[in-house]
């Protein structure tokens, strides 16, 4: 990125996080249905739920599952965005002025990183006032917050893609409800050692339990394994995945 | 009730049956949510929750029957604005027709699109491993209670469909309803709970519903469940029943 391409994203996301400052009620959505979650489950089902090898309160064991469904349900609104910024003209405005075309896809993109981060600190401010205690280092926030970052830009970027094609506004956002669910057959809420067979297959095999495992071996100050590595690969795959289709359909709808 | 009151009721019943023959969708989306549910918490959740049986299914049938009745009257609440709307009511009035029919066919319509969303469900849950060792009279006592609650709340969603000024307010109100099983005895023991949620969820309607109905299909002792079940359930369906007569006359005086 030059310069140039640099300068034109800063405006640009400055641009969209007005959007989201004038209209705070979009993060406050976005963590009251992995709020209300947390409290369901900590308070009403928690008691009952047999963690397996994970002693402790149950909020510590379903932290990292509902910081995942904070950011699939926040990434609904970047498909929004984008789409309402497509139907209403601006994108065309923008091509017509020295702009770095990928700078207005940037914006959009950072812009949910940062919204995203926002709901995922409420979240945990909740979760502290519920009792989650970590007595983790800095390196160990440091990796918590890369990861999740990783995860939200890979869910961004597939935002992106239904947020420049699809016809409505419903459409746009769509696409999020697999990703909110996906956390759901995981082991984000209950060990998959517990679940029958072709469940707990799927459970072990799909991107969100290595992710929700890491993120909880590093709050645990326990040795991550070889989970870090398997949800490195999958973020890193979806992203390029998502990043390379995205521009694609950028590409066409504006040329 | 005259024999006129009941005729009228009866074609009533069959002209609203008609609107949900030719609507299906209604029913399957109706069952959908509780099925998906019980999908959810018996294959996902199911192994490690400690509810104190072999068979989880066993234990959350009772609160899934629940909450498909609970997300079903939304749609009696629904069809009622749509005739406030459409202007049938005073059609009907300038007729010689028994004014409480009208509301009793809806009421009846209810009773039945939700029975027969209870049968799916129930279906379902033999399917997935469900099995009762309840005899005729257990079963029987089953369909009673199912029938009570769904007449308690369809009457709730009277009051509603009669006095909300939109589609979505109309169906709004079932969306409490809905989560109430989830703080009760539904899905996990209310012992497992922390103090003033376990306080709640063992005083609210549902949880003797559900214990009650559970102590039936196991072929268990009910206890003194099934009284307070009873008494809930008859005290809001008078209560409801007695609220909706005032708006109605209200509204058609």
């Amino acid at each position: 990125m030059s310069a140039h391409v640099i300068g034109d994203t800063a405006v640009l996301t400055g641009r969209s996080l007005k959007h989201v400052t004038r209209s705070v009620d979009t993060i406050i959505t976005t963590a009251v249905v992995p709020i209300a979650m947390m409290l369901l489950f900590v308070y009403v089902f928690g008691g009952a739920i047999s963690q397996g090898a994970s002693s402790g309160k149950y909020v510590g064991y379903l932290l990292p599952g509902i910081l995942l469904m904070t950011v699939a349900s926040g990434i609904s609104y970047t498909a929004f965005r984008i789409f309402t910024d497509m139907t209403t003209g601006i994108f065309g405005r923008f091509r017509s002025m020295p702009i770095a075309r990928t700078g207005v896809l940037w914006s959009h993109v950072l812009t949910s990183l940062v919204a995203n981060l926002i709901s995922v600190a409420v979240v945990f401010g909740v979760a502290f006032a519920m009792g989650f205690r970590t007595g983790v280092g800095v390196g160990a926030w440091f990796a918590v917050a890369g990861i999740l970052a990783l995860f939200t830009l890979v869910l961004t970027w597939a935002a992106v893609i239904p947020g420049l094609s699809a016809k409505s506004i419903s459409g746009a956002s769509a696409f999020s409800y697999p990703l909110i669910f996906l956390p759901f057959i995981s082991s984000a809420f209950v060990p998959t050692n517990t679940m029958p067979g072709p469940v707990r297959w799927f459970a072990e095999n799909q991107p969100v339990t290595p992710i929700v495992n890491t993120v909880r071996a590093l709050f645990a100050q326990q040795p991550v394994s070889s989970d870090i590595w398997i949800a490195l690969a999958w973020m890193v795959g979806i992203l390029v995945v998502a990043f390379a289709g995205g521009m694609v359909v950028y590409r066409r709808k504006i040329s | 009730m005259t024999a006129h009151t009941l005729s009228d009721t009866g074609v009533m019943l069959g002209r609203s049956m008609r609107h949900i023959t030719r609507s299906l969708d209604t029913i399957i989306t109706v069952t959908i949510m509780p099925i998906g549910f019980m999908l959810l918490f018996v294959f996902v959740f199911g192994g490690a929750i400690r509810a104190g049986t072999d068979h989880y299914v066993n234990y959350l049938m009772p609160g899934i029957l629940l909450i498909a009745i609970a997300s079903g009257i939304s749609y009696t609440a629904f069809r009622l604005f749509n005739d406030l709307k459409g202007g049938i009511f005073e059609r009907f009035h300038s007729m010689p027709i028994a004014r409480s029919s009208v509301l009793w066919g809806h009421v009846l319509t209810s009773l039945v699109s939700n029975l027969v969303s209870v049968a799916i469900i129930i279906g379902v849950g033999f399917a997935i491993g469900f099995r009762s060792s309840a005899g005729v009279l257990d079963w029987l006592s089953v369909v009673g209670i199912l029938v009570l609650f769904t007449l308690a709340l369809t009457w709730i969603a009277v009051i509603a469909g009669l006095s909300a000024s939109s589609p979505d307010g109309a169906t709004a109100f079932s969306y409490p309803i809905i989560f109430l099983p989830f703080v009760s005895s539904a899905f996990v023991p209310t012992d497992t709970m922390p103090g003033p949620v376990r306080a709640f969820a063992e005083n609210q309607p549902v949880t003797s519903i559900v214990n009650a109905l559970r102590a039936l299909l196991q072929g268990q002792p009910v206890g003194h469940d099934i009284w307070i079940a009873l008494a809930w359930c008859v005290g809001i369906l008078l209560a409801a029943y007695a609220a909706a007569m005032v708006i109605y006359r209200r509204k058609f005086a």
